[in-house]
């Protein structure tokens, strides 16, 4: 069943690209097709899914390499269900948006179809060694994504984007393959890897975890790996930056927590300074993106600072703070799309990225004035929006283990909140007008849709929690939490 | 029916909460914009007398339970906060006292109520002053009904602030404020006593409620007297004795039912109240109901001799209910709590009869007022100083109302000049860098995270592959040039040679 759901995206890739290029409209509908399937299939393979029922379902294996031990093993859980719908539903945003895409569509439409693939491989591999071939896999995709499609600087940002990511991967293949060797299954599949994992004594285990939370934290980011981020979330087109901040960085978050479940020692070990990680990337991406006059810098460094709670949640090694890391990842990956999204499009039409060029949207431009804002606003965690669920969460979890220290989060939601109130400021409130034509239709429809999943879980998170629960609870009991 | 007579007492929340309701759907309406013309009116007035009366039945079916029965006494409703060895609680005090004055605020309230929906008639602020006044039916019942001292306190303040709105009734005559906030200011000097001797009464008696009060005597003395006296400067501030008498001869800016049922029948009664309340505490500390027989005396002579020379009948009338109630204090002072009582009941009633016929006093009586006694106005010294009310009022203003206007203005200063500049205010910051003229700061937070956020962009460019000359960037130039040099070297076959035999004798 997820073989179908893995490859679905690749079939429209290829089916894409034998259409011809030099129309945009028949390109774009075949893509919404795959991305709209894509999303129904994945919706149904969740009303499949039993949160009470066995850790992985739907689990299909197959040897791949008897003699290596590795195997196309695929299976969801509860917490890469999420990511599994996350994507699916970021894709067809990203698809959504680009109706007005005039050159290069048809390189555009396979390449994000590609990159879905790889991100639902990601979400869904259950064999160490497929998760890093799916992990790879999605480099390819946005390599040519931003060194063909991005802005002025692209190329020295795809580069920086690729060198950066695949110097963490090495780290993390050669820590997969140093587990390989050191567990006693040799066998790549995460069940036997994690039970072998477990086993090993702590330095083994330390050894191995910097590794991968190098090649994670890289994806993540956590300072001080994030120096690829900036740069590629400005260059990139504004669809992949929604990929790319929406989907791309939980991957890293993604994987850490399976890497907590296969090395508890070593977290247990290292919980502290994860925390200070947590910490410090909250609060430097935060200033950085007070200072910055860049609307899309500054919510590309909003986003190192917001992927710090997730650091943080994950640090705490308990249900609460798991939990929330888990919904701060769907929430992030909501908000962070529908502010990119926003800003992608103002850019579309004014070519500029510097708050200084932006005058009033009202009356003009309501709509977009109501998304900047709501956008914004949901990023900060106000009550009603995602965020604030798993900002409480983390909080909760972070103030039972690290007492006082949570003020640091409270700290960076203060900043957080002073750059987002000016931009609301410029753009929202009354002053110099500026003439902007207003969203369309399918415009409003995709920020409209992200709008409405962000507060149906802020009002009401049950169903994602329920979701979650089994999962969350299962790498919990590893820390006797 | 007989367990709904038994639980009666506990239904004694409904009459302050029964005026409070009014006050909300008054203020709902005026807010919705529905309380617009003659229209609205009789609405309002209805709700509120509704509430008055209701009020008043609930007091009088609990009384004639108490005639049967006897009074319930302390009844505990509920927990309101607190913890550990102190709790504020929602309870109510019915005995004699309570149910006695009780009964009559209620009573008043409900002619004033309904006197005040034909004065009023067509005047601009006929809603604001309902409210106003169902407020203070709340809060004045809150004083006489609760069963301990906080909550008390909370109905004294609600007296305060509606009695502040009614006195400023005409907001819009600068008199009518500025004798407001005298009022309110004078006020508060009490409202510190009665604070501190709630802080007290925690401390040493071990709760809020009356019935600790009992414990009084395993106390020494010497705190009683310091708990006693809070609460008198409360007392004397709420009842307009000396030294605070100034304030309420410029309290009847209001319109007249509610200088009736202040300033004339109840809330001027409310310090007798809480010192008849007090009882067990005072007979403690004899040197202070001395001192209380004193003030009252003093304020009798007062009121006496201002009241001869007053020429309007709503003065004459202050004068009058000063007066009286510095003979209440006097007889508390000397322990005849029961004359005081009794003296406050049938004072409240005339009174108020009085109050609210005071604008027709004129079309009544045509004649003129009495010439003040013949040896006053020959004694020149003493007519001044009658006339001038002591000067307490110059007094007052200058002792209480001048140094809290000056100390605001100070505190509004040292606010612009120092704190607003070291927060930091919205539109006031200056741009961090020309280049972005959008990022401001201002005040210390603001700079703090400018240096910040300065020092980690150092530190970014530092980190990052990108920027100009950034660090990483230069030490991979400078690694790829060795490298290559190196690279060089090995193609030259001498090397290559080198480099084979090194190999060799490392695997032999």
């Amino acid at each position: 069943m997820l073989k179908a759901l893995v490859f679905l995206p690749v079939v429209g890739a290829a089916l894409l690209a034998v259409m011809p290029a030099r129309r945009a409209l028949p390109l774009w509908q075949a893509a919404m097709v795959f991305a709209l399937a894509a999303l129904a299939y994945a919706l149904w393979l969740a009303s499949r899914f039993d949160p009470a029922g066995a850790a992985v379902q739907m689990f299909e294996s197959r040897a791949w390499n008897v003699r290596l031990g590795s195997y196309f093993a695929l299976g969801v859980d509860g917490i890469s269900l999420a990511m599994v719908l996350l994507a699916a539903l970021l894709s067809l945003i990203a698809v959504l948006v680009s109706r007005r895409m005039e050159e290069g569509a048809r390189l555009y439409f396979v390449l994000v179809l590609l990159l879905e693939s790889a991100m639902f491989g990601v979400f869904t591999a259950r064999d160490w060694s497929l998760f890093y071939v799916f992990w790879e896999a999605t480099l390819l995709p946005l390599f040519f994504l931003i060194d063909r499609l991005g802005g002025p600087n692209r190329q020295r940002a795809a580069l920086n984007f690729f060198l950066y990511t695949l110097g963490g991967s090495v780290f993390m293949l050669v820590a997969l393959l140093f587990l390989y060797d050191a567990a006693p299954g040799h066998s790549f599949a995460m069940a036997d890897m994690a039970a072998g994992g477990r086993g090993l004594p702590l330095n083994t285990q330390l050894l191995i975890f910097a590794g991968l939370f190098i090649g994670f934290g890289v994806k993540m980011p956590v300072f001080p790996l994030h120096g690829w981020l900036p740069l590629a979330h400005v260059e990139a087109p504004s669809p992949v930056s929604i990929l790319l901040s929406g989907v791309l960085l939980k991957m890293g978050a993604y994987g850490l927590i399976r890497a907590a479940d296969t090395l508890p020692a070593a977290l247990l070990a290292t919980q502290d300074w994860l925390a200070i990680l947590a910490f410090v990337s909250l609060l430097y991406g935060g200033i950085l993106a007070w200072r910055q006059q860049d609307l899309k810098a500054m919510v590309a460094y909003s986003s190192i600072s917001h992927m710090g709670v997730v650091l943080l949640g994950i640090a705490t090694l308990n249900v609460t703070g798991l939990t929330g890391a888990v919904v701060q990842m769907v929430a992030h990956g909501l908000t962070a799309g529908t502010l990119f999204l926003v800003v992608g499009l103002l850019y579309q039409r004014t070519h500029s990225r510097d708050l200084a060029d932006y005058g009033s949207l009202l009356g003009r431009a309501p709509r977009f004035a109501f998304f900047v804002a709501f956008g914004l606003l949901a990023a900060i965690g106000l009550p009603g929006s995602a965020g604030f669920i798993a900002e409480l969460h983390a909080l909760v979890a972070g103030y039972a283990r690290w007492g006082g220290w949570v003020i640091l989060l409270g700290l960076a939601m203060l900043v957080g909140a002073a750059y987002s109130l000016r931009v609301i400021g410029r753009l929202c409130l009354k002053g110099e007008g500026m003439a902007l034509a207003d969203m369309t239709r399918t415009e409003t429809f995709a920020a409209g849709l992200l709008a409405a999943c962000i507060v149906t879980l802020g009002l009401w998170p049950a169903p994602l929690l329920e979701l979650v629960a089994g999962s969350v609870g299962l790498v919990a009991g590893r820390f006797g939490a | 029916m007989k367990t709904l007579l038994d639980h009666l007492a506990d239904w004694v929340w409904l009459v302050p909460v029964l005026p409070l309701l009014a006050v909300v759907v008054t203020g709902a309406r005026v807010l919705l914009g529905r309380a617009v013309g003659d229209a609205a009116e009789p609405l309002t007035a209805r709700l509120a007398s509704l509430a008055a009366f209701g009020g008043l039945a609930l007091m009088l079916a609990i009384d004639a339970l108490a005639l049967a029965h006897g009074a319930p006494g302390h009844r505990r409703l509920g927990h309101w906060f607190g913890n550990g060895n102190w709790e504020a609680s929602f309870s109510f005090m019915l005995d004699p006292l309570s149910l006695i004055l009780g009964t009559l605020t209620a009573l008043i309230g409900w002619l004033v109520t309904r006197f005040s929906a034909n004065y009023l008639h067509r005047e601009a602020g006929f809603h604001r002053f309902f409210i106003a006044l169902g407020f203070f039916l709340a809060g004045i019942q809150f004083v006489l009904l609760a069963g301990n001292g906080l909550l008390a306190f909370v109905g004294w303040e609600m007296c305060g602030i509606s009695s502040f709105l009614l006195i400023g009734y005409a907001w819009h005559r600068p008199v009518a404020t500025g004798n407001a906030l005298f009022a309110f200011v004078t006020n508060r000097a009490g409202d510190a006593g009665f604070l501190l001797a709630l802080g007290l009464a925690a401390a040493w008696l071990g709760g809020f409620e009356w019935t600790a009060l009992s414990r009084a005597r395993e106390i020494s003395v010497v705190n009683d007297r310091l708990l006693v006296i809070g609460f008198v400067i409360a007392a004397l501030a709420k009842s307009a004795q000396l030294p605070f008498t100034a304030w309420i001869t410029r309290a009847l800016e209001g319109p007249t039912p509610s200088s009736a049922i202040f300033y004339g029948a109840v809330m001027v009664h409310a310090g007798v109240y809480l010192l008849l309340r007090l009882e067990p505490l005072l007979v403690q500390v004899p040197d202070v109901m001395v001192g209380l027989v004193v003030a009252g005396a003093l304020t009798a002579i007062y009121a006496w001799l201002c009241g001869l020379v007053q020429t309007d009948v709503k003065s004459a009338l202050i004068f009058g209910v000063v007066f009286q109630v510095a003979l209440m204090f006097v007889a508390i002072g000397l322990g005849w709590t029961t004359l005081a009582l009794v003296h406050l009941c049938l004072h409240a009633g005339w009174r108020i009869w009085q109050f609210l016929l005071a604008p027709s006093w004129l079309s009544i009586t045509r004649e003129r007022p009495p010439l003040p006694p013949a040896w006053l106005r020959q004694n020149q010294l003493l007519y001044t100083i009658a006339v001038q009310r002591f000067w307490l009022d110059k007094l007052a203003q200058t002792l209480l109302v001048e140094p809290t206007q000056s100390f605001s203005r100070d505190a509004r200063g040292l606010e612009e000049h120092f704190i607003d500049r070291a927060i930091g205010q919205p539109g006031h910051g200056k741009a961090l860098h020309h280049d972005r003229p959008l990022v401001r700061v201002d005040g210390l937070p603001g700079r703090l995270l400018a240096s910040l956020s300065d020092s980690l962009q150092h530190i970014e460019y530092r980190l990052l592959l990108r920027g100009k000359g950034g660090a990483a960037e230069r030490l991979l130039h400078r690694a790829g040039a060795y490298l290559r040099t190196v690279e060089g070297l090995l193609e030259q076959p001498r090397y290559l040679m080198m480099a084979v035999m090194a190999t060799f004798v490392v695997i032999l």
